[in-house]
């Protein structure tokens, strides 16, 4: 055997449970995505799907290639990573392009557009494990919650700026995650999520209610506008309280997508014969992003909706069988943060699809139409599967 | 820490993780497998009757003269609670009231007047730029509605025959009414999905019937002569300071009504603001007692009986007669007259003797085969029957009564029609005002055929009669006012007083004039007959003979009869 075969090897030895799911979903959002376009208007929306495999083509090159590659080998570098991804978010926020009044993208390479906030989610994953996995590194006490938050403030708050909220609170999930996992003593742990249900509680309060609030309302509205809401943040709670108060405005999309769901009755209206979404109920500038699980769950109905859930639990249990396989530290922390990431999209972003929760603007992972996200999520992929290769507890198996 | 306590805590989140999408899936379950209204039910499909276009009502020239006809309007309507909602409601109550050209009161209550409704209407059947103009100003809450006006373009005239459609779009009148089965059409259905912008996909029509549009009637009423008969109507009506007048001008030979006017006029297009009165179509919906204006039909009954000639000397009393101890008068007193005089003259007496020697039985007989006491079954709604009793039920008197006009009602329209027998060789033809029917596809549904309806008398006696007739028009009769110079017209006038209180009145009159020309070869019958005259004379001749002659001549003119001198001079 040539040595060039050799280096795949490790390939050989992946979750191809893991693997299967990922492509499924992949080629699923593809094919979603196309089925979301091809009755616009527009010539460049109904090509989105060919730019959606591209950029699948590209997410499972990388996804390979850092399988192959040991983390372990490159893990100690991510502080660099992190400190790249922080000075993109400030070069987006001077050079980005502004996209319904938010910062989000740099424009490279002419037409491609890329979002630095991706990247920072996998850098902050990345920096946490490696911060907080090192040998001899007491995760358990204050001084780890301190550096944990620290090391997510900076992206966080830089991701306020744009503004995105929603990016925003997926830091927050991944550094609780990472904390949680890393050992974190459990009176910590609950002091932690307390306050952060305390603090979500009074900002969704503040921001539903503000004639509640008395004198407290204007520092109030202050420290809101500071940590980033806007007035369509205020509609869409508002919307989602009370859609039918505004069904042609800011309940339109709440109410349109749990049609197209309910509509979809069992085995969904067939593969490009979603009504709600041909004929434009659903917004064509959601359908193919973040509400594409509206057009999966119309068209091949309860039971692809299902269906994807299953594949994304796949996703789920391998990244949790790869952090329980492993006996080292920076790995399973690494798992923990991808799977935080990965969960706290897909939770949040069908929740918001089937109205249990406000409209937040996060995509569904491998079937939302995006570049960056695309390549970000299979990257973590990736990433788990590296962690998975390199476990212990698989037989045969030697470090090289 | 050690390995546990990492599987403990990875099986902890799993467990929170497994937790929540299950509850996703649980949802995903409820939304899917449902009832509809979980999920807010298919909004995109709906299914609607669509409405039949009305068919049109033309005058005898066709689709030159619409008489009807559907117009495309919109309902201007608002969402109370959208235009509460929003702090510039008075703003907008403002700018539609002088577009709607109504007050800013009449605004505010048609829109609040239902707090928490959400629809109102604010002003119906409006113009479509008028609903443009409101459009562009592009108000909140304002929206329309397609809806359909049905529109007179002549007005008042011929308002009595067309009638109206009421705001269910059901013909509640005239021919409107009577032919509202051919008129309406056949609503059409559609079953569909209307995209996110309220367009109606074709695409994807589950079903769709059309819509089948409503037959054309073509009326045999001209428009032209409608008019002209209209504006002598009024004139005569107002200069005699009258209540009331009808018009009716008549084919002789086919029994084709080629106008039909009352006054006061009717407007169809505001039919809303009318009385019951002014809707009334007085041409058949009128009993009045006919007077002299009777008086052909009694002598034509005795000539076709061979009782009297035209030459049979009758004892005119000289101006009383008393039988069974009552009283009868002339106008003017006469001795002995023959049945040409008497008719020429109208003597009361002369034609009370002449009815009296047919007897109860024949005369009843005659004025029932003339069409009086029943309907003439004219293609119109509200016809009235006049008032002829069973001769069971005369008393002594009657005969001599019923001969002149008094004692029995008669519609203008019976009166006319039997006249016109007399001038159609005998021949009682059926009035009728529908020549056409065609559908929308041009296929032609009904089409009116002359009906004879009885030959009550004789060609030759009504030939005598109607000679009788032409001398009641001459110099010396009581019609001379009715002479035309270019044609022989026979006539006959009528006063007759009216019932008030159980009463004959001495003040009110009806005044009338039936006639036919030319006489050698009748075209054309006309009755006027004037209600209440209360200025310049009360007497037929008077009053109504000067309006038969401008109707007929006008009349005349616009159909082209041959004047009658022309007419000798072409013999041999």
């Amino acid at each position: 055997m040539s040595r060039g075969w050799a280096q795949l090897k490790p390939l050989l030895k992946m979750n191809w449970a893991l693997l299967a799911a990922t492509v499924a979903l992949t080629v699923a959002g593809v094919l979603f995505v196309y089925s979301a376009c091809y009755v616009s208007e527009s010539e460049p929306v109904r090509r989105l799907y060919v730019q959606q495999m591209y950029w699948a083509l590209a997410g499972l090159a990388a996804s390979f290639a850092l399988a192959l590659f040991d983390y372990r080998r490159w893990i100690r570098h991510t502080p660099w990573f992190y400190g790249l991804s922080l000075f993109l978010l400030v070069f987006v926020l001077v050079f980005g392009i502004e996209i319904y009044g938010a910062r989000r993208w740099l424009r490279l390479f002419g037409a491609m557009g890329i979002q630095p906030s991706e990247f920072a989610k996998l850098a902050l994953v990345g920096v946490l494990a490696f911060v907080l996995g090192r040998p001899g590194e007491d995760a358990t006490g204050w001084k780890a919650v301190v550096a944990t938050f620290s090391l997510a403030a900076a992206p966080v708050a830089l991701v306020f700026l744009q503004p995105d909220l929603g990016t925003a609170i997926v830091f927050f999930a991944i550094a609780g995650a990472m904390l949680f996992a890393a050992g974190v003593r459990w009176r910590i742990a609950g002091a932690l999520l307390a306050v952060g249900l305390l603090l979500a509680g009074f900002a969704l309060g503040a921001m539903a209610f503000p004639e509640r609030l008395g004198p407290l309302r204007a520092p109030a509205e202050q420290t809101l506008r500071v940590v980033g809401v806007r007035d369509y943040h205020r509609e869409r709670l508002a919307g989602f309280f009370n859609a039918d108060k505004d069904p042609l405005g800011s309940g339109w999309n709440k109410i349109q997508s749990r049609i197209a769901i309910g509509s979809g009755g069992v085995r969904g209206k067939g593969y490009l014969k979603g009504t709600q979404n041909m004929l434009g109920y659903l917004p064509r500038t959601v359908a193919p992003t973040d509400f594409i699980f509206s057009v999966i769950a119309e068209e091949i109905g309860f039971v692809g909706a299902v269906a994807v859930l299953f594949l994304f639990a796949t996703v789920i249990v391998s990244g949790m069988r790869a952090a329980l396989a492993t006996e080292d530290k920076q790995g399973q922390l690494l798992c923990a943060g991808l799977i935080a990431m990965l969960f706290g999209h897909v939770a949040v972003n069908v929740a918001m699809t089937v109205g249990l929760i406000p409209i937040t603007g996060l995509p569904l992972p491998f079937l939302s139409y995006g570049g960056s996200f695309m390549i970000a999520t299979l990257s973590a992929v990736g990433i788990i599967q590296s962690v998975h290769v390199r476990a212990r507890r698989e037989a045969g198996f030697t470090v090289d | 820490m050690n390995e546990n306590a990492v599987q403990w805590r990875l099986t902890l989140a799993g467990v929170g993780l497994g937790l929540a999408m299950a509850g996703l899936c649980a949802r995903l379950f409820v939304l899917h497998l449902g009832a509809p209204e979980l999920w807010g039910g298919n909004g995109s499909n709906f299914a609607e009757e669509q409405p039949a276009v009305r068919g049109r009502i033309f005058d005898r020239n066709g689709q030159r003269n619409a008489m009807a006809l559907d117009v495309a309007v919109k309902d201007v309507c608002a969402d109370p609670f959208v235009v509460t909602s929003d702090d510039r409601a008075s703003c907008l109550v403002s700018r539609l009231a002088p577009l709607l050209e109504m007050t800013e009161d009449a605004v505010a209550q048609r829109i609040f007047s239902r707090p928490g409704s959400r629809f109102a209407y604010v002003s119906r059947r409006v113009p479509e730029p008028v609903a443009d103009r409101i459009a562009a100003e592009s108000l909140p809450g304002v929206f329309f509605r397609d809806t359909i006006l049905r529109r007179y373009p002549q007005g008042s005239s011929m308002g009595h025959v067309i009638g109206f459609v009421n705001y269910e779009g059901v013909g509640s009148a005239g021919v409107e009414q009577r032919m509202e089965r051919f008129l309406r059409g056949a609503p059409g259905y559609l079953e569909s999905s209307l995209n996110a912008k309220r367009q109606e996909l074709v695409g994807r029509r589950a079903q769709h019937i059309p819509a089948v549009a409503g037959a054309d009637v073509h009326l045999t009423l001209d428009q032209n002569i409608q008019h002209r008969i209209e504006r002598i109507l009024e004139d005569t009506v107002l200069r005699h300071r009258a209540t009331a007048g009808l018009a009716l001008v008549q084919r002789v030979r086919t029994g084709e009504i080629l106008a039909m006017a009352s006054w006061p006029f009717f407007d169809p297009n505001v039919f809303v603001e009318s009385t019951p009165e002014q809707r009334r179509n007085r041409a058949i919906a009128f009993n009045y007692e006919p007077g002299s204006t009777f008086k052909p039909m009694v002598v034509a009954a005795a000539l076709n009986e061979g009782l009297v000639t035209p030459e049979t000397l009758i004892d005119c009393e000289n101006g009383v007669w008393h039988y069974l101890n009552r009283p009868l008068r002339d106008v003017r007193p006469n001795g002995m007259l023959s049945v040409t005089e008497v008719v020429a003259k109208s003597s009361n007496i002369g034609t009370a003797k002449i009815g009296l020697r047919l007897g109860d039985r024949a005369l009843y007989r005659y004025l029932r085969a003339f069409g009086f006491g029943e309907r003439s079954g004219i293609d119109l709604p509200g016809e009235e029957r006049g008032i002829l009793h069973p001769v069971e039920r005369w008393s002594r008197l009657d005969a001599s009564r019923i001969s002149i006009g008094q004692a029995v009602s008669v519609t203008p329209l019976q009166l006319l029609n039997a006249v016109c027998a007399i001038a159609n060789d005998g021949i009682l033809m059926r009035p009728h005002v529908v020549r056409e029917i065609r559908g929308a596809d041009g296929a032609t549904l009904f089409e009116a055929r002359p009906e004879a309806l009885g030959q009550p008398i004789r060609a030759e006696t009504a030939r005598t009669i109607a000679h009788m007739m032409r001398l009641a028009v001459e110099e010396g009769g009581t019609g001379h006012r009715a002479r035309l110079d270019d044609y022989e017209t026979a006539g006959k006038t009528g006063t007759a007083q009216k019932v008030v209180d159980g009463v004959y009145s001495g003040t009110d009159y009806v005044a009338s004039f039936v006639g036919f020309l030319p006489v050698e070869n009748p075209e054309i019958g006309i009755l006027v007959v004037v209600d209440e005259p209360r200025a310049e004379g009360y007497y037929g001749g008077l009053v109504a003979a000067p309006a038969f002659r401008a109707m007929a001549k006008e009349t005349a003119l616009y159909l082209d009869v041959l004047p009658t001198r022309y007419r000798l001079a072409q013999r041999p």
